[in-house]
């Protein structure tokens, strides 16, 4: 049976016996893409969509109120995905035994077209920590790209080089926060940013505003952003911010060991601390 | 006389109340002389020095920034200093891929005892510093958002 | 006969106006895709009426952060200066006729009950170059807005593609005319403009049934999807919203203006901690009846231009056109 097919029954399943109120799954919408849709009647699962336009983190609804009200949720979720449920278990943002999470056996998604650069190295084809799995019949073998190449880009400038760079890409940053809004792991009721009594960030779209921002919303998901992407793909002004998030990751691996989103039992990166944390800066 | 002669840098030092505060106390108290391009910021600990601080440094005309607390074990709080520490190894790094001058950021762990350190490590840091020159890209930043 | 003129000679024409300290601004590529920027120099120019730039040309009249007035205390005394007037000459290259028709619209706006000096001086010193539509896609829906890709409205001139980097030119202002002065050559080759985009909606019908039914049911399902971000907002040429902040500290610093967005949460939070849009459906509902009903209840005219911007760029592939779509179904009905 198709995958998609597989899907849909699996999702009517859930809606009947009650495990679920609301499916967040993929779906054809009105402008005639992909995008997210919130299925609460179980003759309608057959509007649910899977192949490789799926390409939006569903995750990120989990935080929307408006959803939260939608009662209790089924989410669909491919492997990066399901990366970031780990991370939101961590941080006590949503509780697993209120929710069913079908995770897709994915092969690669697309954005405007494209393939994704996350698809290419990445390797969790299964979903993790899923209550169900939807396999595909027909496999594929994982690619084998490096999570990090993109980075050798901006380790190939030197340090006056990459100011420059960023400053070029930030001059077009108008402070939308689409990147904090489709970032699954930004759930905080009031954003820094949105703290106005008294500004701590500049809300102009400056190059000072646009550096303090990104810096912040980089460093604040240190050890915690799982790579999906959606902050890159969402950005209006096409600024790859995941270059940032990239080099926070690969930092929190080649210091600690530490990937998010791959273990649930663990204590977030960042919170925490190893009296053998090795650094050679401090004097 | 170069311009190197002439220029004073600006230094904020961001330093926790128990250890590097009492250090630089005990530098000045033993008339340990070190350069007046230090303002010192006191904070409870290592552990409360935001990142944002050092940025806001910065954006307010720093030239250099020093980060400075208990060492390891030493903490008044038991661990700030160990989370502020593994902050840092990941900050630092954002810094580097952002092309912000890590040579202007420095970090160390100084205790109440350690006034000699102290005086030393400023020394350090402001000569570095003149040697840098004022950290003119920042500057130049914080010139534009407003005109 | 025509005029026209080569990408040689609007090349040059950018770099007298840059050597007389002028701005010019044009479509710039940045990665894979194309954003209005001011231009460093005249060969960064694409001139192209298939492209789709990300944003709008409305920040080139209206930015996203301008400083009103700056503010110091020189000893006890404060001292209060304005920011200086926009007196520089600005062009604006290959602006695409739907984005430039958003220009008298806003119009309006800034020179409503408050004469807002910032826009109507970069207006008066700038010149609007549009480049004929070649080629609408699927988010565009400029006919739904009675409005078409040969719209003129806003524009001082046209540039029409002949290939060959050769361009007609059509003037239609005085500011036009004069840009183009003794640069044009007579030729008998006329440019084109691509052909309307099927109309999505009953413009009339759907403003009719906005201004009778303030609330509505639809929007609690069809603002699901939107994730609150601005971008929708930020890229519109019509919208036109702007948040008046001070930054610096006590001693010195500057009021500014900044764009916000009906989209975010923040835009209606009262200081109590109320928010009378505390949802993302009223703050949609607020964005479509502003546009479909309020605007042109005071001005007659709908505050969008068709362009697409907004469903182009949604992250959640949502934008207005679609909420429109299934709010003129609702009014058939």
């Amino acid at each position: 049976m198709p995958q998609q097919e597989k899907l849909q029954q699996k999702a009517k399943e859930i809606l009947l016996e009650k495990k679920a109120d609301v499916v967040i799954g993929y779906g054809k919408v009105e402008t005639g893409n992909i995008g997210a849709v919130f299925i609460t009647d179980p003759e309608r699962t057959g509007e649910l969509v899977w192949n490789n336009l799926c390409t939006t983190n569903l995750s990120v609804y989990l935080k929307r109120k408006e959803i939260k009200k939608l009662g209790k949720p089924c989410i669909i979720v491919k492997g990066c995905d399901a990366k970031a449920l780990a991370v939101l278990e961590i941080e006590n943002q949503i509780d697993r035994s209120a929710m069913t999470v079908i995770g897709v056996e994915c092969f690669g998604v697309q954005d405007r077209c494209e393939p994704q650069y996350k698809c290419a190295s990445c390797n969790v084809q299964l979903p993790p920590h899923c209550d169900f799995v939807i396999e595909r019949d027909t496999k594929q073998s994982a690619p084998q790209g490096s999570r990090y190449e993109k980075l050798e880009m901006l380790d190939n400038m030197d340090s006056k080089e990459r100011f420059e760079y960023w400053k070029q890409e930030l001059s077009r940053c108008i402070k939308c926060y689409a990147c904090r809004q489709n970032c699954p792991m930004c759930y905080c009721d009031v954003c820094v940013v949105d703290k106005n009594r008294p500004i701590r960030i500049d809300t102009s779209a400056t190059l000072k505003g646009n550096f303090a921002w990104n810096i912040l919303r980089a460093f604040h998901l240190a050890g915690r952003c799982v790579g999906c992407g959606a902050c890159s793909a969402a950005c209006p002004a096409g600024i790859d911010l995941d270059l940032l998030n990239l080099t926070l990751a690969k930092a929190s691996e080649e210091n600690f060991g530490y990937i998010a989103g791959v273990q649930r039992n663990v204590e977030p990166l960042v919170g925490t601390f190893s009296p053998d944390d090795k650094e050679e800066f401090i004097r | 006389m170069s311009s190197a002669d002439t220029f004073e840098p600006k230094v904020i030092a961001f330093v926790c109340n128990w250890c590097t505060y009492l250090g630089a106390d005990l530098a000045g108290t033993s008339r340990l002389e070190y350069p007046h391009n230090l303002r010192i910021i006191r904070l409870p600990c290592t552990g409360r020095i935001d990142f944002n601080l050092i940025i806001k440094a910065f954006e307010n005309g720093a030239d250099s920034v020093l980060v400075s607390g208990c060492h390891p074990g030493d903490c008044h709080y038991t661990s700030g200093n160990f989370h502020a520490r593994r902050r840092w190894i990941l900050f630092r790094e954002l810094l580097e891929a952002l092309g912000i001058d890590s040579q202007r950021i420095h970090f160390s762990w100084i205790s109440a005892a350690e006034g000699t350190k102290f005086q030393k490590f400023i020394k350090e840091i402001v000569e570095k510093t003149k040697a840098l020159g004022p950290y003119n890209e920042m500057k130049e930043i914080v010139r534009q958002a407003n005109t | 006969m025509s005029q026209i003129i080569s990408r040689k000679t609007i090349e040059q024409l950018i770099g007298k106006l840059q050597s007389e300290g002028g701005h010019a601004a044009a479509p710039v590529a940045a990665g894979k895709r194309y954003f209005f920027r001011p231009l460093q120099k005249a060969e960064q120019l694409v001139l192209d009426g298939k492209i789709m730039p990300v944003n709008s040309v409305k920040e080139f009249f209206f930015p996203p952060h301008e400083v009103i007035c700056r503010y110091q205390y020189e000893g006890k005394e404060l001292q209060i200066t304005d920011a200086e007037p926009f007196e520089k000459e600005q062009i604006i290259f290959g602006a695409r006729p739907c984005d430039a028709a958003s220009l008298p619209i806003l119009d309006k706006i800034f020179a409503w009950d408050y004469q807002d000096r910032f826009y109507q001086q970069r207006r008066e010193n700038t010149t609007v170059v549009t480049l004929a539509c070649q080629q609408p896609d699927n988010s565009c829906f400029c006919t739904s807005v009675g409005l078409s890709p040969d719209t003129t409205s806003g524009a001082d001139a046209e540039l029409l593609e002949l290939g060959n980097d050769l361009y007609e030119v059509r003037c239609y202002t005085e500011k036009g005319k004069k840009l183009f002065e003794g640069l044009t050559e007579e030729s008998v080759k006329t440019g084109k403009t691509a052909a309307p985009p099927e109309i999505r909606f009953d413009m009339e019908r759907v403003s009719k049934y906005l201004s009778e039914h303030f609330d509505d049911s639809i929007y609690s399902t069809t603002s699901l999807r939107c994730v609150g971000c601005g971008a929708c907002t930020y890229i519109c040429p019509t919208c036109h919203c702007f948040d008046i902040v001070d930054e610096g500290g006590a001693a010195k610093g500057c009021r500014v203006k900044n764009w916000d967005t009906c989209q975010f949460a923040m835009f209606t939070l009262h200081a109590s901690g109320h928010n009378p849009r505390g949802e993302q459906a009223v703050r949609q509902r607020n964005r479509v009846q502003h546009k479909f009903a309020i605007y042109p209840s005071k001005f007659g005219a709908v505050l969008c231009t068709g362009c697409g911007n907004c469903t182009r760029e949604c992250s959640a592939s949502l934008g207005i056109r679609p909420v429109l779509e299934l709010i003129d179904k609702k009014a058939e009905s």
